[in-house]
């Protein structure tokens, strides 16, 4: 019996975990570039997803061009908050560069609900891969499919910041922003970069997501919170810890849900990110900056 | 520091007379606008004086509320000890959450606070036979003070608004031209430099937090007198960001312009619920230009705007 409970929170924890870690991810590229604790992430989410159900809905999308136009789409949203965030405040002070993107969250939420209304809508599986049994382990068709996009994109995009020159500018931003400016850098076109891509990587985890929960107006919230507690759980540093911060976060999830009640998971999982901030031995300066 | 009271003063006044004639519904949404000045300029004592971005305005405002409320059904003539009493057990709640997190930075700190926000929330939810979870409990008894006799109505709860803004200004002003706010002004500009002077950072800090977590208490029992009833929902995430947004559009470390940002955009706000669904894209929106304006206006891009 017990293990069939275990076999069933790992099958959905891993499901939303792969989420978490495509949200942690956007979280961590945004602050390592920007500094920038990103408010509107779970926002991009969002509307990444219903973009892609209203083309859907519009046209026949197989599993390629559902990628590539949730990719797309992301990345125009990405590219966009940027400028209506970041981009406009370039100079502010960090808390109201933050609380700007406080803001364009209710702009983005209030669009969504003016477009799509209230009512959630349920996003189509365009990946469809078998549920896979082993022994006791099993994984859903859901939770696969959620997999298989998540590593396929962590594997995308840590080739894309190792290998070309543009990643590399990127990582040299986030390592110092002074030092990489006067390698010839462009910090500003950078950090723009790092918005876009955090954009499509939250269209990706629509992608996942939508045909497992449905999107609904205020979700977007929740799951960029979640995918902050992922990050400070992977550390921010490097993009598979931050990754496996996601998985760990839904797997623990899953666990607790199973164990307590859905309110006390909460209350936990909010503490844990407390112990982490306060004990984490993230480096102290950069956290003083933020 | 005078002035700056008699700007207070004048400000208040100018509350006062609007309050005195307003019919029962408009004064009930101006005790609405007060009760969240009150947080704004709670957490002007954490942010204006000693620099730390807090978002568990609406813990400490939901921990007072529930305090009172249980206390005041157990001991309904007790107003005396319980409200001074709840105070004190928020402050010494708040200076101990401060302690651990004063390390973390603006961004950090703000959603470590955030999470305090969240954990009540869900904690009131879990003990739902004390406080009757999402289904929220009614106020059974009103506060009694002696002379004053019950606060019941809206005038009498727009009267003790008043009086408490009056009270939180007065101490925001004293303690910003003692000696322990200017070790919390130093705290706020050079943390390192502050420490090397001298400056016990842990137990300064946790002073200006405590006491903007006490004030946001009083706020949260005002409010549940003011309602009637109290639930989750009116001490969620939304009321620590309202509280924050509006003290970074007002100016952190100033006493007027947030309160008068509060009464003047929540009025605005307020007035465009008659949108219906498109409220949340027009209160983003109205937030959004506040701050950019705000900050166009202090680097001098906005010449037109006043500086």
């Amino acid at each position: 019996m017990l293990g069939l409970y275990l076999a069933q929170a790992v099958n959905s924890g891993l499901a939303l975990g792969a989420v978490y870690g495509l949200m942690a991810l956007g979280f961590a590229l945004v602050y390592n570039s920007s500094r920038l604790i990103n408010f509107a992430q779970g926002e991009l989410l969002l509307l990444g997803g219903l973009v892609l159900f209203s083309v859907s809905q519009a046209f026949q999308l197989g599993p390629l061009t559902a990628l590539l136009a949730a990719g797309a789409f992301g990345f125009a949203l990405g590219h966009l908050l940027y400028a209506s965030t970041l981009g406009v405040l370039l100079g502010a002070q960090p808390l109201r560069q933050l609380m700007l993107t406080v803001a364009a969250s209710l702009i983005w939420q209030g669009a969504a609900i003016l477009i799509w209304g209230k009512n959630p809508l349920k996003l189509d599986q365009f990946i469809a891969l078998p549920a896979f049994r082993m022994g006791p382990l099993f994984l859903s068709a859901n939770t696969l499919t959620s997999l298989a996009l998540a590593l396929a994109s962590v594997a995308t995009l840590s080739a894309f910041l190792t290998f070309t020159r543009t990643g590399r500018a990127i990582r040299a931003v986030s390592m110092n922003a002074l030092a990489a400016r006067l390698q010839g850098v462009n910090p500003v076109r950078a950090q723009a970069l790092s918005f876009a891509l955090s954009g499509m990587l939250a269209a990706l985890a629509a992608m996942a997501i939508g045909p497992q929960t449905m999107l609904r107006y205020d979700m977007g919230f929740g799951l960029g919170l979640k995918g902050f507690v992922a990050a400070t759980l992977g550390g921010y540093s490097s993009l598979s810890r931050v990754f496996a911060g996601g998985l760990a976060l839904g797997v623990i999830e899953a666990c607790l849900t199973l164990s307590f009640s859905a309110d006390l998971k909460e209350t936990l999982t909010y503490s844990l990110l407390v112990a982490l901030l306060v004990f984490s031995p993230l480096e102290r300066g950069r956290r003083e900056k933020v | 520091m005078r002035r700056q009271l008699a700007h207070l003063g004048i400000f208040l006044l100018g509350l006062c007379a609007v309050g005195a004639f307003l019919p029962g519904v408009a004064l009930l949404t101006l005790n609405q606008h007060l009760f969240l000045a009150l947080n704004v300029l709670a957490l002007n004592f954490c942010l204006g004086l000693g620099g730390q971005a807090s978002m568990a305005t609406g813990a400490f405002c939901g921990l007072g509320a529930y305090a009172s409320v249980i206390l005041h059904a157990l001991w309904p003539q007790g107003t005396l000890l319980i409200v001074p009493g709840v105070a004190l057990g928020v402050y010494v709640l708040a200076s101990a959450v401060s302690k651990p997190l004063e390390k973390l930075g603006e961004g950090f700190l703000a959603m470590a606070t955030l999470c305090l926000c969240l954990i009540f929330h869900n904690l009131v939810l879990t003990f739902s036979g004390l406080t009757g979870g999402s289904n929220g409990m009614m106020v059974p008894v009103s506060p009694s003070l002696p002379l004053v006799g019950t606060l019941t109505g809206d005038r009498a709860n727009f009267f003790a608004l008043i009086a408490l803004i009056a009270l939180g200004g007065y101490l925001f002003l004293a303690l910003r031209d003692s000696r322990q706010g200017r070790a919390l002004m130093a705290c706020k500009d050079d943390a390192l430099a502050a420490s090397s002077c001298g400056i016990d950072r842990l137990s300064t800090r946790a002073l200006s937090f405590g006491i903007g977590g006490a004030l946001s208490a009083m706020a949260g029992m005002v409010l549940a007198n003011s309602t009637g009833f109290i639930s989750p929902g009116q001490f969620d995430l939304g009321l620590s960001l309202k509280t924050l947004l509006f003290l970074v559009i007002g100016g952190p470390g100033r006493l007027i312009r947030p309160l008068a940002a509060v009464v003047a955009l929540e009025s605005l706000i307020a007035w465009f619920h008659q949108l219906g669904d498109a409220t949340v894209l027009a209160h983003g929106l109205i937030l959004a230009i506040a701050l950019v304006a705000g900050f166009w206006r202090e680097s001098g891009r906005a010449r037109l705007l006043p500086r």
